[in-house]
């Protein structure tokens, strides 16, 4: 190898991977606005991590995988603990922890919101799926919350009734479109039907539901609020 | 056998202030691990929780190798540039300045005080002293090279590296408020760093101390030089990328993290053929025969740590699993040892001898120290990985809770607690070796047989 060639590796190899380094830092900074949803950086958020900076959380947990080891990963901690869990946890450590404590640290009520805010804005941080640990949390806390909300929406999913009915364009089309069952039967009817299908129409195909009393009721309410 | 100019001197306080501090970080090292094997009561963790010991074990690690490189470069650039530094007197107020910083800061997190970034806690005003002090010494060693007008691949790729570092040191200044962003531009200071700036630092070190103890032609060494630094930032700078997998960037970061962090390794095997080629090749005895054995055993271990290590969890579809885990500490561990603690101490052993006037010491204590010493990272770095791969599979791929992951692997910190105490044995004896060279035997001989 000549003196020259061995200075344009130095400079071509340097310019290439400067140039393209730099270009895509510029392109990152146009979509990250929108991968971590910047628009919702509130005043709140700034100042919990500010907090999350004052206690040196970051020297024990990670967050987005950076940082030290020694306590979970906290990306998705709100997905995991929610906002009371997170508030009860920091409250009192050693009420939650057994053979590795966390410190007690004198964070004040209004820090712990703003934590809490920075926390809950930091879960929905577009990681292309990381960390694999807490994915599957996604669908249990959507059910979670659902679950709060209707309890009869949850069961017309889990008890396959999407099968053979849309709901809002959702669901396959061999029974009755539902979108709006409640204003053409009453709470009474739709019960009668999850009960013995056949009450209806003596020619329907749909096999009894299986659930408890209080699952069809249940059933029946979100069904009979459809309108 | 005086040194060729009189202000190499200055080096001395700087090797001495990094070796305690390496001695320090070890002994708070084995407390971090302790804490990970056994209960530590709430009453201590409450006033002294690991996170202030983290803080106190990494800041230490990087201001004792920087001491270590500024030590170094006050010793080198003498010789290099052919000239007296431009003043000793602001190299000891740089000295008293960054080592004051650093030990402020240190005590200073016992007592929260602190910027709540890992690796990067020193906090304001504390930041800005550091870049004062770096200010000073880019400015004495620049002043050196500028008055003596006397070009070098070796000076330039040194000083580069120094610049590079001290600029890439500011992007840690600014609060940044979208956490993602945040961690971008930590990258820039620590891979950058590590995997850029330093790494100019390492190769302009390791070409001369090979032009130094064997004979080979300067202009050889400076050509695979040329190589090596175009390898280096064209691997290292692009892959950066390889940190920005997860962090809510977009995905083109996988291919390019990727494509260019496999590579990384390459330049590092370059540096290891490169080192053994010109010892084979020397026409002459090695002279001195431990720091020969501690370059060879630098680039291999650089290799090893930095290189394979590096390379195991670097591709998307294993970092995915293994991502701020214990792998990442495994890594991290003999990277650091292999490409920055040996080369510091490759060139303690070069200088500490000359600064204090013994044409030849006796090697034995050092050289039993580094075989100590590296055996025992090595067997650290597989008890981290075992942990690390323990915690890779039972977290993240079967999805049970982290601290049922933790008990699996806190058998493996109980052995990283003695490993560390054996570290600590080889650490103080390279420490007092170094302090308390003595001149070698009368009778004529070549180093130990520990190999």
């Amino acid at each position: 190898m000549t003196n020259k060639l061995a200075k344009l590796i130095f400079y071509l190899g340097t310019l290439i991977s400067l140039v393209l380094f730099l270009a895509l830092t510029f392109d990152t900074h146009r979509q990250i606005q929108t991968l971590t949803h910047a628009d919702q950086l509130s005043e709140q958020v700034v100042a919990g991590k500010q907090v999350w900076h004052k206690y040196n959380c970051n020297d024990c947990h990670t967050i987005l995988g950076f940082g030290s080891y020694y306590g979970p990963d906290m990306t998705r901690v709100y997905w995991r603990r929610g906002s009371e869990g997170i508030k009860a946890v920091i409250r009192s450590p050693e009420k939650f922890t057994t053979w590795r404590k966390m410190p007690r640290l004198p964070v004040t009520d209004e820090e712990l919101e703003e934590l809490v805010a920075f926390l809950r804005w930091a879960s929905e941080i577009d990681t292309h799926g990381w960390p694999p640990q807490d994915q599957k949390l996604r669908g249990e806390t959507g059910r979670a919350a659902a679950l709060g909300v209707s309890p009869g929406a949850v069961l017309f999913q889990e008890k396959g009734c999407f099968a053979c009915h849309r709901v809002y364009g959702t669901g396959g089309q061999q029974g009755p479109e539902l979108t709006h069952v409640g204003s053409r039967l009453s709470y009474e009817t739709i019960e009668k039907v999850l009960t013995d299908p056949r009450s209806a129409s003596p020619r329907a195909t749909m096999p009894p539901p299986v659930v408890s009393h209080e699952e069809r009721d249940q059933l029946a309410a979100f069904l009979a609020g459809l309108k | 056998m005086p040194l060729a100019y009189t202000s190499q001197r200055v080096a001395y306080p700087y090797f001495v202030i990094a070796l305690l501090l390496f001695a320090l970080q070890v002994i708070v090292g084995i407390w971090l691990a302790l804490s990970y094997a056994v209960t530590i009561p709430q009453g201590l963790v409450d006033i002294l929780p690991f996170s202030t010991t983290r803080a106190i074990h990494t800041n230490l690690l990087v201001l004792w190798l920087l001491l270590g490189f500024m030590g170094t470069t006050y010793f080198m650039i003498p010789e290099e540039t052919e000239r007296e530094i431009f003043s000793a007197l602001l190299a000891y107020l740089q000295l008293a300045i960054l080592a004051g910083t650093g030990v402020t800061a240190v005590v200073g997190f016992l007592f929260g005080w602190t910027k709540g970034k890992p690796l990067l806690e020193i906090p304001f005003p504390l930041d800005y002293l550091v870049v004062v002090g770096a200010l000073i010494f880019l400015f004495n060693v620049g002043m050196t090279i500028l008055r003596a007008q006397r070009w070098t691949v070796v000076q330039g790729s040194l000083f580069g590296g120094l610049v590079f570092l001290a600029v890439m040191y500011l992007f840690n200044l600014p609060f940044y408020a979208n956490l993602s962003i945040d961690w971008y531009y930590w990258w820039w200071v620590i891979h950058l760093w590590v995997e850029g700036a330093w790494e100019l630092v390492a190769a302009a070190l390791t070409a001369w101390i090979l032009i130094k103890i064997t004979d080979v032609p300067r202009e050889l060494v400076e050509k695979w030089l040329y190589v090596e630094l175009g390898l280096f930032l064209f691997t290292g700078i692009a892959g950066t990328g390889h940190h920005y997998y997860w962090l809510g960037a977009p995905k083109y970061w996988l291919w390019v993290g990727g494509i260019f962090s496999a590579l990384e390794p390459l330049p590092i095997l370059l540096m290891v053929l490169d080192a053994w080629h010109y010892i084979r090749n020397r026409r002459d005895g090695i002279k001195g025969r431990l720091v020969f054995t501690l370059a060879v055993g630098m680039s291999i271990l650089h290799f090893v740590g930095a290189g394979f290590w590096g390379f195991l969890h670097t591709l998307p579809q294993i970092n995915y699993y293994t991502h701020g885990s214990q792998v990442t500490v495994a890594h991290g561990h003999i990277a650091f040892f292999g490409a920055y603690v040996l080369l510091n101490i490759m060139f303690f052993y070069y200088a500490m001898p000359k600064l204090k006037g013994l044409a030849e010491f006796d090697e034995r204590r050092g050289t039993l120290a580094f075989w100590w010493m590296s055996i025992t990272m090595m067997l650290m770095t597989l008890a981290f990985s075992v942990a690390g791969v323990l915690q890779t599979y039972i977290e993240r791929v079967m999805g049970l809770g982290y601290m049922t992951a933790q008990a699996q692997m806190r058998f493996w910190f109980a052995i990283l607690v003695f490993l560390g105490l054996s570290l600590l044995g080889g650490v103080i004896l390279t420490v007092l070796d170094l302090l308390t060279l003595r001149p070698a035997p009368a009778v004529a001989q070549s180093g130990p047989a520990v190999r």
